[in-house]
C-alpha cells in the first residue's frame, strides 16, 4: 500500500481503510504542520489544530475535490484555514514574535550555541516573514520550505502560473529588504551594547 | 528543501534544488546571488519535531470520520480472516477460477486425450509414443490460450484490483490446468493399462513430460508476446521438433524416458522462471494507454 499515489490512497481511505489514513498521515502531517507553523508565525499548537481541521475537511468535504491532485488540495484547506484565522477579529496575530515559541523552534540535539544561534536565526526569518502579506508569505513557504511546485501553487492557492511567479519574486524581494535590515538593526543593537 | 536539515549529502542536493528553484524564476544572476541565501534561510528554519504521539493523537481524532466499508469490503476482510493457511488459500482461488475455464474446454481436453489413447493402442503407428507426444502438449496449449486470455481482453487491469495477486492467480489457473491434465494422464494410463499396452509408464512420460515443456514455455513467451503467439510458437515449435525427429535426416534424435524426463525437468524450470517473471514484469502486460 505504499507505493500507492495519494488520490488512490484518499480512495482507500473513503472506502474505509484506516490503514491508508495512517499513510496519508504520516506522509503530509509533519509537511502540513510545519506549513501551518510557518505560516502562523510559529504557533505550534494553533497548527497542530489547523492541521487536524484539514484532515477533517478532507474527510468530510471529499466531494469538493473534484479532479485537483490531492496535495495541492491539502494545502489549499489549509492555507484557507489560517487565512480564516488571520480575518478572524479575535484572533488577530500579534506581530513580535513570542520568545518562547521562537525557543521551541530550535532541533532539541543541537547544542547550547547552535541553538542560541538557530533560535536568532529562526526568530529573525520569522520576523523578517511578518513583514510580508499573507499571500506572499503562504506563496514562498508552499515553494521554499513545503517545496510544492509551481503547478502545485497555482493549484493551491487558485491563481495563475504567472502570479505565483510574480508572487515568489516580489516575496524574495521583500524578504531579502526586510532580512536585510534586521540584521542592520541588529547590528546597531550590538555596537550601542558594546560601547 | 527537507523540513528537517539533515546529512551534507543531502545539504548539497538541498542547495542545487533551490537553485533551480530560483532558476525557474527567470531570475538574473544578481538576484540569483541576492536571493540564494535567502531562500537557504527559509529552508534551515526548523521547526517543532512531531512524535509518535502527535500522529496517534491525529489518528485517534479522525478515526470517526472514517466512512465504513463497504459490505463487500467487509465480507471479504472476514472471508480473509477465516482463510487456513495458504495452501487452503491457494485451493479456494483455484475453485473460484474454475468457472473460467468453459465446459469445451474440459470436453475437448478429455477428447484429445481419448484420441491419444485410442491411436496409441491402434498401433497405427510404428511409435506408440509420438501421437501422445504430439497430443500431451496440445492440452497445454489449449490450457495456456484459455487461461491467460484476460491479458489479451485488456481484464489485467481487474485482475490487478481483485484480492489475489496476478501472480497468485496464475498459480491457480496452471494448478487447475496441470492438475486436470495430470488427472486425464492418469485415466490415460488407466486405459492403456487395460488396453494391454506395454511400457505404460513410458508411454505416460511421453504424453506428461512435453505437455511440461509445452506449458512453462508458452508462459515464459507470453511475458513478451500475445499469449496466442506464445502458445502457437511454443507448441508449434514442438511439433516442429517431433517432425524433424521422425524424418531420416535427424535419425539421432531419440526420446527416450530419460531425455523426456529432463525435457519435463526443464518445463518445469521454465514455469517457475515464467512466474516469477510474470511478477517482476507485470508492467510489461499492463494495457498501453
Amino acid at each position: 500500500m505504499e507505493r500507492l499515489g495519494d488520490e488512490q490512497l484518499l480512495a482507500a481511505v473513503l472506502a474505509g481503510e484506516m490503514a491508508a489514513l495512517t499513510l496519508l498521515v504520516k506522509r503530509y502531517q509533519r509537511p502540513l504542520t510545519g506549513y501551518l507553523e510557518r505560516l502562523l508565525g510559529g504557533d505550534w499548537p494553533l497548527a497542530q489544530d489547523l492541521t487536524q481541521e484539514t484532515f477533517l475537511r478532507v474527510l468530510r468535504q471529499r466531494d469538493c475535490r473534484g479532479q485537483r491532485p490531492f496535495k495541492p488540495w491539502l494545502y489549499a484547506i489549509a492555507t484557507n484555514l489560517a487565512r480564516d484565522h488571520f480575518k478572524s477579529a479575535a484572533s488577530r496575530r500579534v506581530a513580535p514574535l513570542d520568545p518562547l515559541l521562537a525557543e521551541n523552534l530550535v532541533a532539541e540535539e543541537a547544542g547550547p550555541e547552535e541553538q542560541a544561534l538557530a533560535q536568532e536565526r529562526g526568530q529573525t526569518i520569522m520576523a523578517a516573514l511578518d513583514t510580508l502579506s499573507e499571500e506572499y508569505r503562504a506563496t514562498l513557504l508552499l515553494r521554499f520550505s513545503s517545496d510544492l511546485s509551481l503547478h502545485e501553487i497555482a493549484d493551491t492557492l487558485d491563481i495563475p502560473l504567472g502570479t505565483v511567479k510574480s508572487r515568489l519574486t516580489v516575496g524574495l524581494r521583500r524578504l531579502r529588504a526586510a532580512l536585510s535590515s534586521a540584521e542592520e538593526r541588529d547590528a546597531r543593537y550590538e555596537r550601542e551594547g558594546s560601547r | 528543501m527537507s523540513y528537517t536539515p539533515n546529512e551534507s549529502g543531502e545539504q548539497d542536493k538541498r542547495d542545487t534544488a533551490l537553485t533551480a528553484a530560483l532558476h525557474e524564476l527567470d531570475a538574473t544572476p544578481d538576484e540569483l546571488r541576492e536571493w540564494a541565501p535567502v531562500v537557504r534561510r527559509l529552508d534551515e528554519w526548523s521547526g517543532h519535531a512531531l512524535t509518535a504521539v502527535d500522529e496517534g493523537r491525529l489518528l485517534a481524532a479522525l478515526a470517526p470520520y472514517v466512512p465504513a466499508p463497504s459490505p463487500v469490503r467487509q465480507a471479504i476482510r472476514a472471508r480473509m480472516a477465516q482463510r487456513s493457511g495458504q495452501l487452503g488459500w491457494l485451493i479456494e482461488t483455484a475453485r473460484t477460477q474454475v468457472s473460467l475455464f468453459g465446459l469445451d474446454f474440459w470436453l475437448v481436453s478429455a477428447l484429445i486425450t481419448l484420441v491419444g489413447v485410442v491411436v496409441a493402442l491402434s498401433n497405427a503407428l510404428p511409435d506408440q509414443g509420438l501421437i501422445l507426444r504430439a497430443s500431451g502438449p496440445l492440452l497445454a496449449y489449449l490450457g495456456t490460450v484459455v487461461a491467460f486470455r484476460g491479458r489479451e481482453a485488456g481484464t489485467l487491469e481487474l485482475e490487478l484490483a481483485c484480492l489475489p495477486s496476478p501472480l497468485q492467480l496464475a498459480i491457480a489457473r496452471l494448478v487447475i490446468v496441470l492438475g486436470y491434465d495430470i488427472g486425464l494422464g492418469a485415466a490415460l494410463s488407466l486405459a492403456l493399462w487395460a488396453g494391454g499396452a506395454r511400457d505404460v509408464l513410458a508411454l505416460l512420460l511421453s504424453w506428461l513430460m512435453p505437455l511440461l515443456l509445452v506449458a512453462g514455455l508458452a508462459l515464459l513467451l507470453s511475458l513478451r508476446l500475445p499469449i496466442q503467439a506464445a502458445a502457437s510458437l511454443a507448441y508449434g515449435g514442438w511439433l516442429a521438433f517431433l517432425a524433424i525427429g521422425v524424418t531420416p535426416l535427424f535419425p539421432a534424435l531419440p526420446l527416450t524416458p530419460l531425455s523426456e524426463l529432463l525435457l519435463g525437468a526443464v518445463g518445469l524450470a521454465l514455469l517457475a522462471v515464467a512466474l516469477l517473471r510474470l511478477h517482476t514484469s507485470m508492467w510489461r502486460l499492463l494495457p498501453i494507454a
